[in-house]
């Protein structure tokens, strides 16, 4: 028989256009707890006022912050990826994986300027564009490269240095570092397969509607993109909330002492980016307020933030193997400090 | 047509509702809500730059188009259940909108001040010229301390009279009789903040409390990278809104 289309008995009309009734009761039984947990904070929070406490209303409004930032930004992300799935033809991914390995980086790379979206917006992209038969190592190069290379980001670092010596060496050095770092990394992770890239848990997840193939596109669309803004915000809740902690109770005049040493200059900057968890598009006004340190370092701080990140290692803890994640990691740190030493030196 | 053929016509199968599919719906529409209120009840800049408020009504929006698509969708073939894992997750996704929804409004503190610190103040250059002439803000006394044009500028105005509105901290050894005017500078979200802070000197001891918004008027004195103000006048004012500074 034709595989399309299922041959059932007549289904009953009326109310039955609900679930059976032992799922619709299943449903309430795993919701209701929730809700009550839910309804039990809000009356907690009512009650105890605990923005009276410094460090609380503190980590609550960087908390909430960060999360009314980003989650925009996740949900364009989930768009472009949920257009990409639905909408553009696997035979577009195939011709692009037919280009020369050494364009294909590149590539993906410059890919990243015509996407102008954070950190948040391009992982889903990126893992979405992995699952529809991009090379792997292209996928992670356009990840890492587009909230650098994106014009919006570029524009806020000019703005963020006009006025200052360094201006175009800071803008300059941000686009030309970090797409040499995205190339780098993609080409250290090398030609492994989306089964390696990817955990198995985060391909299921990403959308039942992949099993419906029968369904509208308009139905597949949505699905596949509030799929995808669900599986990631629950990763950006958890980074949001570590990255408040750390603002919350990190003083920042912690890394003063180092400014003024090389290596360490460099590592504290590093550090420091992955600690505060900013976003690519403001973290140059930021940057540029550490006059102690120097333009490498500056760079350093630019360039890692935002490729890792609290936030984001939670999110590729969530979405890539575990070796992988970890690789993605230590590649981009040390690719990250070899070439802001070798500007150092450079530079003097 | 005989019985048998008709018996073998496929039947389509009728459409349910998918527990998972209505849950994340209106875990979408709630965060849409969240949106819609930040929007309506003028909330945004409590976290955002007025800068990048525009993230807020385009966030609305995507969102509560996001959350009609899945729940006009919300019915399948083979309707996906809810589990307990499912629902905690969806659930984790909530705390954030009940602690936006619930919490009083609130802006950045002393706290913050105390804990951004020396490393993190005057996050923003100001161009020298803009700093020469025209009235001064905290925003240009900030954006003077990074650059040498920008500190001989501020410097050329010594003596002058200024007026600039912020809220009230204190360092461990300050004296009874200064306090610093600290006002945040937000360029994207709150996380990003770094502080603007002149030393305000020539106060009445024991009258201003940390975080009291006042609005000081007095005579201006660049020194290096600190500037101090022999205030004149300190008067309390109102939060003001937004009550970040936008580069």
């Amino acid at each position: 028989m034709s595989g399309d289309v299922r041959t059932v008995p007549p289904a009953p009309a009326g109310p039955h256009d609900l679930l059976p009734p032992n799922g619709r009761t299943n449903a309430w039984r795993a919701a209701v707890p929730v809700l009550v947990g839910l309804f039990a904070l809000a009356v907690v929070l009512r009650i105890t006022d605990p923005q009276s406490i410094g460090w609380m209303q503190n980590f609550f409004l960087v908390f909430s912050g960060l999360l009314v930032e980003a989650l925009p930004f996740v949900l364009l992300g989930a768009l472009v990826s949920a257009v990409i799935e639905v909408f553009v033809p696997m035979s577009t991914f195939e011709r692009m994986a037919r280009l020369p390995k050494a364009m294909q980086l590149p590539a993906a790379a410059l890919g990243g300027i015509a996407f102008p979206v954070c950190e948040c917006g391009s992982v889903p992209v990126a893992r979405r564009l992995a699952m529809k038969g991009l090379a792997p190592q292209a996928a992670i190069t356009f990840m890492l490269a587009a909230p650098i290379l994106n014009p919006v980001v570029l524009a806020s670092t000019y703005f963020a240095y006009r006025g200052r010596g360094v201006l175009w060496t800071m803008v300059l050095g941000r686009a030309a570092l970090g797409m040499v770092v995205a190339i780098t990394v993609g080409w250290v992770v090398g030609a492994r397969s989306k089964d390696e890239l990817l955990r198995p848990s985060a391909a299921d997840a990403v959308e039942e509607a992949d099993e419906h193939t029968g369904e509208s596109r308009g139905s597949r669309f949505f699905g596949h993109m509030g799929g995808d803004f669900l599986f990631m915000g629950r990763f950006i809740v958890v980074g949001a909330g570590a990255a408040a902690a750390v603002q919350t109770f990190v003083p920042q005049s912690i890394v003063d002492g180092v400014a003024s040493m090389p290596i360490l200059g460099i590592v504290a900057m590093m550090g420091l980016a992955f600690l505060l968890s900013l976003c690519s598009e403001s973290d140059a006004f930021v940057a540029a307020s550490f006059v102690q340190f120097g333009p490498a370092s500056q760079l350093s701080f630019l360039v890692f933030g935002p490729m890792v990140d609290i936030k984001l290692v939670a999110l590729y803890m969530g979405i890539f193997s575990k070796g992988f994640a970890r690789m993605v990691v230590i590649a981009a740190a040390s690719v990250t400090l070899v070439a802001c030493l070798w500007l150092q030196v450079w530079t003097g | 047509m005989s019985a048998t053929t008709r018996d073998a016509i496929p039947r389509t199968i009728p459409l349910r509702w998918s527990a998972y599919r209505v849950a994340t719906g209106l875990v979408l529409a709630a965060w849409a809500t969240t949106f819609w209120f930040l929007l309506l009840a003028g909330r945004s800049t409590l976290y955002l730059s007025s800068r990048t408020a525009w993230v807020v009504p385009v966030g609305a929006v995507l969102l509560t188009l996001a959350a009609a698509g899945r729940l006009a969708t919300a019915r399948e073939q083979d309707p996906t259940s809810l589990g307990r894992r499912q629902s905690w997750l969806l659930g984790l996704l909530l705390v954030p909108v009940v602690l936006i929804l619930v919490l009083p409004p609130s802006t950045l503190t002393s706290f913050a001040a105390d804990r951004r610190g020396s490393a993190a103040s005057a996050g923003y250059t100001a161009p020298a010229a803009d700093i020469a002439s025209g009235p001064l803000t905290l925003l240009d006394v900030a954006g003077a301390q990074t650059s040498k044009d920008g500190q001989r500028a501020l410097a050329a105005r010594a003596g002058e009279q200024v007026a600039f509105p912020g809220f009230v901290t204190r360092e461990p050894d300050t004296p009874a009789d200064e306090f610093l005017l600290t006002r945040f500078i937000v360029s994207c979200c709150v996380a990003d903040a770094t502080v603007a802070q002149v030393r305000i000197v020539n106060v009445q001891p024991g009258v201003w409390a940390d975080d009291q918004w006042v609005s000081v008027t007095g005579t201006m004195y660049p020194l290096g990278r600190e500037v101090l103000v022999d205030a004149s006048r300190v008067a309390a004012i109102e939060e003001p809104s937004p009550a970040y500074l936008s580069p």
